[in-house]
């Protein structure tokens, strides 16, 4: 909504603003909307000059169509695919996290869901030496975790001291604080926030965790600051090409199947969910590393494909040898 | 052809004899009997959508000018209308040599979640099918408008500009929005205790487009999502679906829609892919259903989702 005010577009001074409140036309719409010949009559302005002024109005206020094809243009040089750093991840979200989309990680407790986030917030931040942002919800972020992490890609400390440079982390414990501080980082924030230099990935862990205490009920208040946060998400991503990964908790639907929470209306937020998951492999007694992702939503891959995460991938010396060494296992 | 057909031209010759009368008779009218007809020579040119989709739509009962179809996926998950949504939108688009309609399209992106790369890849195979190369690729996508809207005042705004749009492109057959309930929360919420407060925003859109339809004669699609889960999962009874997809956006919308078309998600089934390798493939059912006043019509047909797009089965 936006109310009309003097000054917003010439010919629209304080008179003919005070004989349009007086006439009930305070916002933009109203004027937009309003049948203008009973306006004119009513304010005693000429048809023609209200006319001129709902036209000037409608041009600063609408969205405007963009050509598909420059549309097109534009994003084969604005999209860039992220890797992930993990293999199996990149495999199931097509070689990596699209910029301009939001993905989504579910799981339950303990399925590795904050593991991933620290494992793809150090491989941008070192391997691609980009700048990251973390939104911790839950408090679960630790900057020792993180160098341990990166202690174990580099033993250049001033390569692990600049590597933490570039992870922003935003720490946040209710939906208005985090709905504030997209709005914020929407409207430009994303550039001072990160000091200069462009920011690749935004990293909310976990969004559910501060929104869904406010869903249920009869109040719908929780919905609204929802879809806010998403709507802030989407338009981030988009406007500023950024790839947006958030995590979510699961719950079970009517027969025991696992989704993921937050409910219908924001199933059709993230572009990709991969639901994370414990293996039943794992022998009993030692706490496996290893989970199964499943893309549970995707508009590129067909869905349901399963890959087994490997959550010791990112914090591995030698990666390569040994990831293959657990392929050739997995195969056998 | 008789009167009561809605065929374009029979509707059209009506309306220019009674506009051109109108217009000598009345003397208050704002707008001179040239620009009229003028309006109705562009008019003319808009094409009917009666024959996009023969196969989801009930015989002799495709969307005609001035129809409105929301559909709603029933499931969540992969959602099918998005697909299907991007079936007729490249259906609209395509040159008539790759088998479609060569027509305009504008494409109201509410949720951000157009996803061009996916569109692209749509076109590209259908084109590449047909033997078309990479200048047809580009001429389709023209042909294709798109806005995104961040709120429902600057969709309302938007929807008010539409007619300076619909005037300088008279092959604008077709207006996508995808998804009209997408502020539907937020209006709920900013709109505080009163429900007709809640509503006002989409109830001017839906009474705008009515006029618009009335007007200027094209189609549109709507998506709505669902708010609500069905709580049985999959083999929900047939009482807990329709409670599921209970309209529940405002009257002045429901009233403009005479078509429905609900997707939903079946159990997915195993299908030999090339004849090698077992590939799990998700089928999805669609139910089209018209509420017009003509008859009463419905059509059950299924589809999946593959590389080159929605597939018929």
């Amino acid at each position: 909504m936006v109310g009309l005010q003097e000054g917003m577009c010439p010919g629209l001074d304080g008179g003919l603003l005070r004989s349009l409140l007086a006439a009930d036309v305070k916002t933009v719409e109203d004027l937009v909307s309003s049948d203008l010949e009973e306006v004119a009559q009513k304010c005693s302005v000429s048809y023609k000059a209200l006319y001129a002024i709902r036209r000037v109005l409608l041009a600063q206020h609408t969205a405007f169509p963009v050509s598909g094809a420059d549309l097109y243009d534009e994003l084969l040089s604005s999209t860039a695919i992220i890797s992930t750093g993990n293999p199996s991840l990149d495999k199931l979200l097509d070689s990596g996290l699209y910029t301009g989309e939001v993905t989504e990680l579910s799981g339950g407790p303990g399925s590795g869901k904050s593991q991933v986030c620290f494992g793809v917030a150090v491989h941008v931040s070192h391997q691609l030496k980009q700048r990251v942002i973390y939104i911790d919800t839950t408090g679960g972020l630790t900057a020792s975790r993180l160098l341990e992490m990166l202690q174990s890609e580099t033993s250049d400390r001033d390569e692990q001291m600049e590597a933490l440079q570039r992870i922003h982390v935003f720490r946040l414990f209710d939906a208005y604080s985090l709905r504030d501080r997209l709005s914020t980082l929407r409207s430009g924030g994303l550039l001072q926030a990160s000091g200069g230099g462009s920011v690749k990935a935004v990293i909310v862990d976990s969004v559910s965790a501060v929104i869904s205490p406010l869903l249920g009920g009869k109040q719908n208040e929780g919905m609204s600051l929802m879809i806010q946060a998403a709507l802030a998400l989407k338009t981030m991503a988009k406007d500023f090409g950024v790839a947006v990964l958030v995590t979510n908790h699961v719950t079970r639907g009517g027969r025991g199947e696992v989704q993921p929470g937050l409910g219908a209306s924001w199933s059709h937020i993230p572009r990709s969910r991969i639901l994370l998951e414990r293996t039943d492999r794992a022998p009993s007694g030692c706490s496996s590393t290893l989970r199964s992702a499943t893309l549970i939503k995707s508009s590129r891959q067909p869905c349901l494909i399963k890959e087994e995460l490997d959550l010791q991938w990112w914090s591995r010396s030698e990666r390569r040898s040994s990831g293959k060494r657990k392929r050739d296992e997995a195969d056998s | 052809m008789n009167a009561g057909e809605t065929c374009r031209s029979c509707r059209l010759r009506w309306e220019e004899s009674r506009v051109s009368d109108y217009g000598v008779s009345h003397g208050a009218c704002r707008v001179d009997v040239f620009a009229f007809l003028q309006l109705l020579a562009r008019l003319e040119a808009r094409r009917c959508l009666k024959d996009i989709e023969p196969r989801l739509f009930a015989e002799d009962e495709g969307p005609r000018h001035g129809d409105v179809e929301p559909w709603r996926d029933l499931y969540l998950c992969v959602s099918g209308k998005t697909e299907l949504l991007y079936h007729l939108l490249c259906r609209c688009v395509l040159p008539e040599a790759a088998g479609g309609l060569e027509v305009d399209a504008l494409f109201v992106d509410t949720d951000y979640s157009l996803d061009m790369l996916r569109l692209v890849s749509i076109l590209d195979s259908r084109l590449s099918s047909a033997g078309l190369e990479e200048a047809a690729l580009r001429s389709s996508l023209s042909r294709l408008l798109v806005v995104h809207c961040s709120s429902s005042s600057q969709l309302l705004l938007t929807l008010h500009y539409l007619e300076t749009t619909l005037n300088s492109r008279p092959s604008l057959a077709l207006l996508l929005i995808d998804s009209i309930s997408a502020f539907y929360w937020l209006d709920r919420c900013e709109g505080g205790a009163s429900i007709s407060r809640q509503e006002e925003k989409l109830s001017k859109c839906a009474e705008l487009l009515g006029r618009l339809l009335r007007d200027y004669k094209f189609t549109i699609f709507a998506t709505c999502h669902t708010i609500r889960r069905s709580c049985s999962g999959l083999a929900a009874s047939r009482s807990s679906t329709l409670e599921a997809d209970r309209p529940y956006l405002c009257r002045p919308w429901q009233r403009l829609v005479t078509h429905r078309v609900l997707c939903s998600r079946q159990e997915a089934e195993n299908h030999t892919a090339g004849g090698s390798r077992e590939e799990k493939r998700q089928v999805f059912r669609v139910h089209c259903s018209s509420s017009s006043s003509r008859t009463k019509a419905s059509r059950i047909s299924s589809f999946c989702v593959t590389d080159a797009g929605v597939q018929f089965i």
